[in-house]
């Protein structure tokens, strides 16, 4: 999955006074890629992330998934699309209240068109990978943070989406929680998952191939993240920090 | 297929969370519908009872009086004939009861009842040989003479003989409609005693009853059946029955489709409250299924399906729960299925309807769940920081300023109490208006409690006796005629009473009463019925006679839908007035004709026949039954639309009240708080719904009058003191059910206001 952007602005004029939330975000993530956008409150990241899953509409400029252009999709077509191929993570978690842990994530799988079988397949393998089994039946109200967040994950990823749009998923966990997601996050990564994640948390971030970072709406810096290479340490690497 | 499952998935999951709630919806919408459904089939039944008695008695469809037996394998042998009744021997008599002489047929029936058209006893026991001297019944014939189990009946034949027999049952028949509307009454006899009382057979006829496969096809078959019989007397279908049976229901079909669809209304604003409140708590997850891939439509659909299926299950019960309580008051068979089928579908529409708008703003939910569903705020009124400034308890200025943060919902909430507070003042309106028929029936133009015909007396000696009695107050003679009217192939009836010097006292609803020879008043029911208007001529032709009047007023008629038309008795010949054919007793106030009645009886030696003037208010009592049942229905429909409210208040304020608490308010302040916000709302629906429903019931009673030809004018408001009562439960209730969870909310400890986001 390539993701490109080209111009984007989003211009809020709710209260008769117009906010440049974003103005003209160039960005194009390749397939694979793990990006991370980073910035102060009020900088326009989530506001990014929204218009690039159509939950938000784009003032001007375009998107394009997969070398289609999709920033002129209609609402509905914008939700078929989140169907099949993009998985959303909040900050606040936003599972279904009512729904068992077990629905919650079968329920992406089903709407993608998946037999109600396959979903539970898919959903026991999530939840066995994420450590949730034995939650499956229980309520979110009595999941803790760091568990709810692993559901939302697993809901995300029940539709084996193509891209992964992540808003701030750790903002609301402690550390211990966040070092779990995390890492979740990062195995999904090495399995080919493409991956636009927001925060505001730099040790998050590094986790990330590369990281964007807002301010005021606009891009001031994208760069890529070196991968330390495993155990030993030589000199070399030492030079090739920069 | 796949959303249809996902959505299947979420709305399973919604109604396992809130089955309370679910229910309370599924109740009201089957309460209302199974009150109207009930409603209706106790107003056909009251108005209309020819079809249950015909049930209960399987009766036949057409009734054959001959002068001998007939041949019944001949009129068996008909093409659509199942079965027969009798031939039963049926003797013309006179029963004499207290003074009053009734015509009676007595009817010979075995001792076991037959199959068909049989008699369904109320009261006492069927005929029994063993009791040769029994006699039962027809009810309305029995209730007419007073007649109790046990008491004797007086009978004398054509041929002069007297014999006395004894009230062993009351039954109910389908044979023939209800006396007096029908005469002669019946009564039921053994063969042998029959026998007895009338030896001579050339003095009696013979009945037969058929019952038909087919309803619809009475006609033809009684016209076949007449074709093959010699001697007919007289041949009746269900048909006569039936109509003779019915009671003016005009008014009665009014009220009942007014509250209707009064209830109905209210009960789309329950369900639309209800799935309005229970939208507004779901916008988050809304917003989560449409970042999941719903689209707009689908969560509309859903919400529909959900909502719209409770109402459809509550539409589903309340059917069932009218029907069986139909049947099990009633008997099987009673209820009609066209008014079923009516209010079926006329509650699907409406549960539909009440549903459809809060699906669609659920649709419209952005599919961002980070978007709060908390209510828009502002800040603190001018009139609210006044308010504070000097002092008004801040609960009640905080409570205020809460009741109206969501204006759509607050609206709806005293609306959807408005409603039904207006249908009962409505009802309370028409319960007042029947009190005032029976305390003033001069008002609805029976001044004359008592009418008296003359029997055997002379007119001298009649009006002697009247003067004498110290109850009444004034005798007004009277004489009614048929009179042709100019191009109605039917004849009005012109009533003759007072003299144009000394009128009988109409009440005039418009003009003014007769006061000479040559002016008339006429009822709504005749000014509709000939076209014309008061002022204007009117020709009319009595037993050949040309009569011209003018109509200068328009009084209040209960009497032949109104179309009667009264003049003094000088502007009649003398010929259709002398003697007069009766005499009108305006009572001295407090006298009851029930006990003046008797003692003129006793006075005159029984020789007069006098009648007791029948109140339309008595008639219509099966209304105010269903006044007691749909305000009970419509409290229960406020009531879900109050709790509705409560639980979307709370829902609203549940992170206000930590706020609230924080800065200083006792739990006995939270509480009050929030019952103002719940009670202001309450008080305000409850008294624009009393103010509503006391401007229109009036007219709305004068309207209905005026199309049912009595004439506007009847409609009183409704009595002070039972709607102040009315608001006062009201109003009590509502803040004593507001209370409760209020003080729950105040109790709890209330969690910091961020864990909204994580519910």
């Amino acid at each position: 999955m390539t993701l490109k952007a080209h111009n984007l602005v989003k211009i809020y004029s709710n209260t008769g006074v117009p906010v440049h939330a974003v103005r003209g975000i160039d960005l194009e993530v390749d397939d694979g890629e793990f990006v991370a956008i980073m910035g102060p409150s009020g900088s326009g990241k989530s506001t990014l992330i929204h218009m690039l899953g159509g939950l938000d509409v784009r003032t001007s400029g375009e998107i394009w998934l997969d070398g289609k252009r999709v920033d002129s999709l209609t609402e509905s077509a914008w939700a078929v699309l989140r169907r099949r191929k993009i998985g959303f993570v909040f900050q606040g978690f936003n599972l279904v209240a009512n729904m068992t842990v077990a629905d919650n994530v079968e329920l992406p799988a089903l709407l993608a068109g998946v037999s109600p079988r396959e979903a539970r397949e898919r959903r026991e393998f999530l939840l066995e990978r994420l450590t949730l089994t034995d939650r499956a039946t229980a309520s979110p109200g009595r999941l803790s943070g760091g568990e709810q967040q692993r559901v939302a994950l697993a809901r995300a990823l029940a539709n084996q989406p193509s891209l992964l749009l992540a808003d701030e998923p750790t903002g609301n966990l402690d550390s211990r929680n966040t070092r779990d997601v995390l890492r979740l996050l990062g195995e999904v990564h090495r399995d080919g998952q493409t991956i636009v994640m927001v925060t505001h948390d730099a040790r998050v971030a590094a986790l990330a191939d590369r990281v964007i970072s807002l301010l005021d709406g606009e891009i001031i810096d994208d760069g890529r993240i070196p991968r330390r290479r495993s155990a030993t340490g030589t000199a070399g690497e030492v030079i090739d920090l920069r | 297929m796949s959303v249809v499952r996902a959505g299947g998935r979420f709305i399973r999951s919604d109604l396992r969370a809130r089955p309370a709630q679910a229910l309370l919806t599924v109740l009201s919408v089957a309460g209302i519908v199974a009150a109207l459904l009930t409603g209706a089939t106790l107003l056909e039944e009251g108005t209309n009872p020819w079809r249950s008695l015909f049930a209960q008695t399987d009766g036949a469809h057409i009734w054959i009086h001959t002068t001998d037996p007939p041949d019944v394998a001949r009129l068996r042998e008909l093409d659509g004939v199942v079965r027969s009744a009798g031939p039963y021997r049926s003797a013309p008599v006179t029963v004499v009861q207290d003074g009053k002489k009734a015509p009676a047929a007595l009817r010979a029936l075995p001792a076991a009842l037959p199959e068909v058209a049989h008699p369904v006893v109320r009261e006492g026991a069927w005929l029994s040989s063993a009791q040769p001297d029994g006699v039962v019944v027809e009810q309305s014939f029995a209730r007419a003479l007073g007649l109790r189990l046990g008491a004797p009946l007086t009978v004398n034949t054509l041929g002069g003989a007297r014999r006395v027999l004894y009230v062993r049952g009351v039954a109910d028949s389908a044979e023939q409609g209800f006396y007096p509307e029908w005469t002669p009454g019946l009564a039921w006899v053994l063969p042998g005693t029959l026998d007895q009382v009338e030896p001579k057979h050339g003095l009696s006829e013979w009945v037969t009853g058929l019952r038909l496969a087919d309803a619809d096809a009475t006609q033809v078959i009684s016209q076949r059946a007449v074709v093959r019989l010699s001697r007919l007397e007289r041949v009746y279908t269900w048909r006569e029955v039936r109509a003779a049976m019915e009671l003016d229901n005009r008014l009665l079909g009014t009220l009942l489709a007014l509250f209707g669809v009064a209830g109905l209304v209210a009960a789309a604003l329950a369900l639309a409250n209800a799935a309005g409140g229970r939208v507004l708590g779901q916008l988050r997850d809304l917003a989560t299924l449409k970042s999941l891939g719903f689209t707009r439509h689908q969560i509309a659909a859903l919400l529909v399906v959900e909502h719209g299926a409770l109402g459809l299950l509550g539409i589903g019960l309340g059917l069932s729960a009218g029907w069986a309580a139909c049947v099990w008051v009633l008997g099987a068979t009673s209820a009609a299925p066209l008014p079923v089928l009516a209010i079926a579908v006329g509650a699907a529409l409406v549960v539909l309807a009440a549903v459809g708008l809060p699906a669609w703003r659920g649709g419209r939910t952005p599919p961002i769940p980070a978007a709060p569903g908390a209510p828009p705020r502002g800040h603190l009124s001018r009139l609210a920081r006044l308010a504070l400034l000097v002092r008004l308890p801040p609960a009640l200025v905080l409570g205020t300023r809460d009741a109206f943060t969501r204006p759509v919902p607050a609206f709806l909430t005293a609306f959807g109490l408005a409603v039904p507070m207006m249908m009962i003042t409505i009802g309370l309106g028409v319960w007042s208006t029947l009190d005032n028929f029976l305390k003033h029936p001069e008002q609805v133009g029976q001044s004359a409690g008592l009418i008296v015909k003359k029997g055997k007396l002379t007119p001298a000696e009649t009006e002697l006796l009247l003067r004498q009695n110290p109850d009444i107050r004034k005798v007004y003679q009277g004489s009614t005629v048929n009179a042709l009217a100019p191009g109605e192939a039917r004849s009005v009836r012109v009533r003759a009473i007072g003299t144009s010097l000394d009128p009988y006292p109409y009440p005039v609803a418009e003009g003014r009463g007769y006061t000479q020879p040559g002016e008339a008043v006429a009822g709504q029911g005749l000014l509709d019925l000939l076209g014309i208007r008061i002022g204007d001529r009117v020709r009319l032709t009595v037993g050949g006679t040309p009569l011209i009047v003018r109509v200068v007023g328009r009084v209040v008629e209960p009497e032949l839908d109104g179309q009667v038309l009264s003049v003094g008795l000088d502007t009649l010949e003398a010929k259709d007035t002398v003697p007069p054919a009766f005499y009108a007793l305006d009572l001295r106030p407090g006298a009851d004709p029930a006990e003046v009645a008797p003692r003129l009886l006793a006075a005159s030696g029984e020789a007069l026949d006098v009648q007791r003037v029948i109140n339309p208010a008595e008639r219509l009592g099966v209304i105010r039954m269903i006044i007691v049942g749909l305000i009970v229905v419509l409290a229960l429909i406020a009531l879900a639309n109050l709790l509705t409210a409560i639980a979307l208040g709370l829902r609203d304020h549940a992170s206000d009240l930590a706020v609230l608490k924080a800065m200083g308010l006792t739990p006995r302040q939270v509480t009050a708080t929030l019952v103002t916000a719940t009670g202001l709302l309450v008080i305000l629906g409850v008294l624009a719904g009393t103010a509503a429903g006391a401007l229109v019931v009036t007219w709305l009673i004068d309207l209905q009058g005026h199309t049912s030809g009595v004439g506007a004018g009847i409609g009183r408001p409704p009595a002070v003191p039972a709607v102040v009562a009315a608001v006062l439960t009201a109003v009590g209730a509502a803040l004593a059910v507001a209370l409760i969870p209020a003080r729950r909310a105040a109790r709890a400890s209330v969690p910091a206001a961020g864990t909204r986001l994580t519910g």
